[in-house]
């Protein structure tokens, strides 16, 4: 048993190392499919977490993850980006700055919630007190990567990142309602589709002159 | 006493003598993975006594700091391979005189003798490597030290004798987060710093030089001295990530089954030199504007599960 | 009765069906939400899978009436736009969903679906905004989708925080604990007011907030302004009533206000500068919830109430003034005086929005202020009432600019009717309040 926390904490650990693949790439495309590494992972966790505690609610989780995230969201998103090029690559980005900055940035958040308050928490699902350092690191990464890129595309998977890091909070903390958890995921799909309306017409955002002050 | 002498001696003379051999190893098997015929393992000895018989010139603008800087370099290296267990796990002669904190900033004294001699030559092709590696090394140091600070924090202490004999002793410390990352992000700088495929490639070709750029003005035996230091780093590099992160085992201290370290060290090589010989084969050179992404990445995984697994929580 | 809230659920969606005819349909039965809101009234107070007590039926009433007026006034503005983004039935049944979605996040008895409620506003509405289709407009449709989706993302961990506390995230079970000083539950509540905070207008996540009332067409902004944020804020209240914590709630309101007031004395867009005069009641509404005092919390839904109906007032009357004029600079009008209508309804509602005395909003902001000072929170005063004259003066400087200075050199054609219907009734919430409270005392 011992052994399967931590396999878990190994993945979780995995999970901030795709945020930071994620933020550093150039490739839209690849940061679609880092994505859709990371929600595996979090079927994963939670098909894993759904043998231990001989519960189906994680089971059905873990499968909707798989459905919802893994397969529609990637496929939705890789049809979404067209040929050309400023679609696919986003030539301002440097990588170490990216790193760098997504660091400092998380440390820094992370450091001034998790350390006042998240740290006096016990979860109940995970018998590990700091495992809820990752989740709150994801949710960190999602917001700066919205924050840092100009790309519809990048943005919305920040947005994704963002309810990742929210399921796998759930999951480590308590079993929440499936019924919550699933309106969660219908976001996501809606907010995709309302992008893909807009990023017809809209693909980068730059600074506006109208919209100031 | 004497055994300690004996011991001191043994390590120095062992890293001394035997770290070309890996270079020849190394070679010899790349070249038969790409189905060339391929040099002698010993091949490294053999360029070494080619070099230290030539003759030395010496351009007419440098000081005598172009001179004795190969000289320094290699002192210092001899003291980090007293310093740190790349041979023996107990404490020997000089083994005092610094703990895992020195051996990071010497490896950076070293390299900054070495460029300062490069420098005094003024060559441009010299000067342009020095650049190059400068602008990359503020990431390499970086990490070198973090690298050092995670292994600290974990075993509670910088000397590096302790903490082998604390990770033998506690072997599920291996498996920790910071651990793990900290031995991926020191196998990253260790390839960036012997010039491995990654990074840089064999060769004075200008595009990808940076390392060669230091040997460019020298010859002689000034360049063969240059060189052999750089064995020496890469062994030493090579045995602090094997015998303190990877593989902490194996390693026997009593006196004369000490010896029995000669065949434990070289399969461990044999091990690590097969790693670096997949990556080597099977992957392309980043282009030389990359290698900055490169060790910044090596960076991030040497600190980010330092801060927040052992600092925050 | 389950029914009485589920039929307010269910008619604009049964007016929906009609969707070839659904700009009649939408109208009938926004007048008909209005009808029920006597039974809702009657119904008051009910706890079940729906919880309505008096501040609910506030808050609902005043999503009603803003609804109906947003679909009369949209009859003639939305047929008149030249480049939609959506089509006219598109627009409507865009509408009604915004409208169920609000009314469920205020109805629904669980902190859950509350969250779900919040979280369907915003995909709802966004494309409302692209209803006047231009650069501008989608940029400022993403930033309102990306900045408020992350912030109410930001909320659903305090969801998450509060079922772990609790083990339910029934709203009347919740509030019937006793034992609610836990730093978890304390830690639900500060996050809740960043999350729902940006959907509110909490400086400084309320950067979306000018975008998109500025781009918006008028009646989705004065829907967005009058009664999206007060929806927001009510969800914020439902959990605030958790665990109150004063300080942090009074002290985010007046760093909001005074950061709204500066924002006002320079703008040079009229829309813009109504959407931060919005900002600036919603924080005053906040700090009024967040004294945890009773006089406070009628104060605010006074002030909520009249300020929705000015706010409605003021943008329909904007959609106006930029139909006629095309331009949305301040500088660029000149001479309003002549068009008698819009000018009377703009002076009405830009009264209305500063807290001018026979308004509600006046009396809403004075038992405010008294039940700050109540609970001896002085250095907070001096601030909010620094701030209060500061965009007092910024918004009627510049709307007098507007309607005295200069020559009119537009059209005749005169506004809509709506508008000034809206600023009357904002009038009437304060007389109305004064005759109340005079038969009390």
């Amino acid at each position: 048993m011992n052994i399967m926390y931590t396999i878990i904490y190994l993945i979780a650990a995995f999970l901030a190392i795709t945020g930071f693949h994620i933020q550093s790439e150039k490739y839209l495309r690849s940061m679609v499919l880092g994505l859709a590494i990371q929600s595996s992972m979090i079927a994963l966790i939670s098909f894993i977490f759904g043998i231990i505690l001989d519960s189906y609610t994680f089971i059905i989780l873990g499968i909707l993850v798989i459905f919802l995230r893994v397969i529609l969201v990637t496929y939705f998103l890789i049809n979404k980006i067209p040929r050309s090029l400023s679609y696919v690559y986003e030539s301002k980005v440097s990588t170490t700055y990216m790193l760098i900055l997504d660091f400092i940035f998380i440390i820094i958040s992370i450091f001034i919630v998790y350390s006042i308050s998240f740290i006096h928490i016990v979860t109940i699902t995970y018998p590990v007190k700091n495992i809820l350092l990752f989740p709150l690191l994801l949710f960190f990464q999602g917001l700066f990567l919205i924050a840092s890129r100009k790309r519809t595309i990048a943005q919305v998977l920040g947005y994704v990142e963002e309810e990742n890091s929210l399921i796998i909070l759930g999951v480590f903390l308590l079993p929440v309602p499936i019924i919550i958890e699933s309106s969660v995921f219908l976001d996501v799909l809606i907010l995709v589709v309302i992008f893909s309306v807009i990023s017809i017409e809209k693909n980068v955002h730059e600074k506006m002159e109208e919209l100031r002050g | 006493m004497l055994e300690l002498i004996v011991e001191t001696l043994s390590q120095y003379l062992f890293v001394v003598f035997v770290s070309p051999l890996f270079i020849g190893i190394f070679e010899r098997l790349k070249a038969n993975v790409e189905s060339r015929h391929g040099s002698s393992i010993f091949q490294p000895y053999y360029d070494l006594f080619k070099l230290l018989k030539k003759e030395t010139l010496i351009t007419e603008n440098s000081s005598k700091m172009f001179i004795i800087a190969p000289y320094a370099a290699f002192g210092v290296y001899s003291l980090i391979a007293l310093i740190i267990p790349v041979f023996m796990s107990k404490p020997i002669i000089f083994t005092a005189s610094g703990d895992f904190f020195a051996g990071a900033i010497l490896f950076s004294l070293a390299a900054f003798i070495k460029i300062a001699g490069t420098m005094d030559s003024g060559s441009n092709f010299s000067s342009m490597g020095v650049s190059r590696l400068l602008s990359f090394n503020f990431f390499s140091e970086g990490a070198l030290i973090t690298v050092f600070f995670a292994v600290a924090l974990i075993t509670g202490t910088d000397n590096p004798y302790a903490t082998n004999n604390y990770l033998i002793s506690h072997p599920l410390s291996n498996l920790s987060l910071v651990h793990l990352f900290a031995i991926f992000a020191f196998f990253m700088i260790f390839l960036y710093e012997t010039g491995k495929i990654p990074t840089q490639s064999e060769g004075k070709q200008e595009m990808g030089m940076i390392d060669s750029g230091i040997d460019y003005e020298y010859s002689g035996k000034l360049l063969g001295i240059n060189k052999w230091s750089s064995y020496m780093k890469q062994y030493l590099l090579g045995s602090v990530l094997l015998n303190v992160f990877l593989i902490p085992w194996g390693i026997t201290n009593t006196f004369p089954g000490f010896l029995l370290n000669i065949p434990v060290m070289v399969l461990k090589w044999l091990f690590l030199i097969f790693i670096v010989l997949i990556i080597d084969t099977s992957m392309a050179k980043l282009r030389l504007f990359k290698v900055i992404d490169y060790l910044a990445v090596a960076f991030i995984f040497s600190i980010l599960f330092l801060i927040l697994t052992e600092v925050i929580s | 009765m389950i029914i009485i809230p589920l039929i307010i659920l269910i008619i604009p969606l049964i007016a929906s069906i009609f969707y070839k005819n659904i700009k009649n349909s939408s109208a009938i039965g926004a007048i008909i939400e209005i009808f029920m809101l006597i039974p809702l009234y009657l119904l008051n107070p009910y706890r079940g899978f729906f919880y309505i007590d008096t501040v609910t039926f506030i808050f609902v009433l005043m999503v009603s009436s803003i609804y109906l007026l947003s679909v009369l006034y949209s009859r003639k503005y939305v047929r008149d736009i030249k480049n939609r983004g959506i089509s006219e039935n598109m627009y409507y049944l865009l509408m009604n969903f915004f409208y169920v979605a609000m009314e469920f996040a205020l109805m629904v008895n669980n902190y859950g679906f509350m969250w779900v409620g919040i979280e369907t506003t915003t995909i709802s509405s966004a494309l409302l905004l692209i209803t006047e289709k231009s650069d501008t407009s989608l940029e400022a449709t993403w930033r309102y989708i990306i900045i408020v989706s992350a912030g109410v993302t930001f909320a659903f961990i305090s969801v998450i925080l509060i079922y772990y506390s609790f083990g339910t995230l029934t709203v009347t079970t919740i509030l019937a604990e006793k034992i609610s000083n836990t730093l978890t539950v304390r830690l639900a509540v500060g996050i809740a007011l960043v999350g729902f905070g940006t959907k509110v207008g909490i400086f400084p996540v309320h950067t979306w907030l000018p975008d998109a009332h500025s781009e918006g067409p008028a009646p989705v902004s004065a829907m967005f302004s009058g009664v999206l944020l007060p929806t927001a804020l009510y969800v914020l209240y439902r959990i605030y009533e958790i665990f109150p914590m004063r300080m942090i709630f009074v002290w985010a309101g007046t760093v909001s206000v005074l950061f709204a007031a500066i924002f006002l004395s320079y703008q040079h867009n009229y829309k813009r500068m109504f959407a931060y005069s919005t900002m600036e009641n919603m924080n005053i509404a906040l700090i009024g919830m967040g004294t945890g005092t009773e006089i406070g919390l009628i104060g605010s839904l006074l002030l909520l109430l009249s300020h929705s109906f000015g706010k409605a007032g003021a943008f329909y009357t904007a959609g106006d003034i930029l139909h006629i004029s095309g331009t949305k600079e301040i500088n660029a009008i000149s001479g309003f005086i002549e068009n008698k209508r819009i000018s009377a309804s703009l002076l009405l509602s830009s009264f209305a929005v500063t807290g001018t005395p026979p308004y509600g909003t006046f009396f809403g902001e004075f038992l405010i202020l008294y039940s700050v000072l109540s609970i001896h929170f002085y250095a907070q005063f001096i601030i909010i009432v620094f701030s209060l004259f500061i965009a007092f003066v910024s918004i009627n400087l510049n709307v007098s600019r507007m309607i005295f200075r200069g020559k009119y050199e537009y059209n005749k054609s005169s506004g809509s009717i709506i508008s000034l219907i809206s600023g009357i009734i904002s009038i009437a919430t304060g007389i109305i309040f004064l005759v109340v409270i005079n038969a009390i005392l």
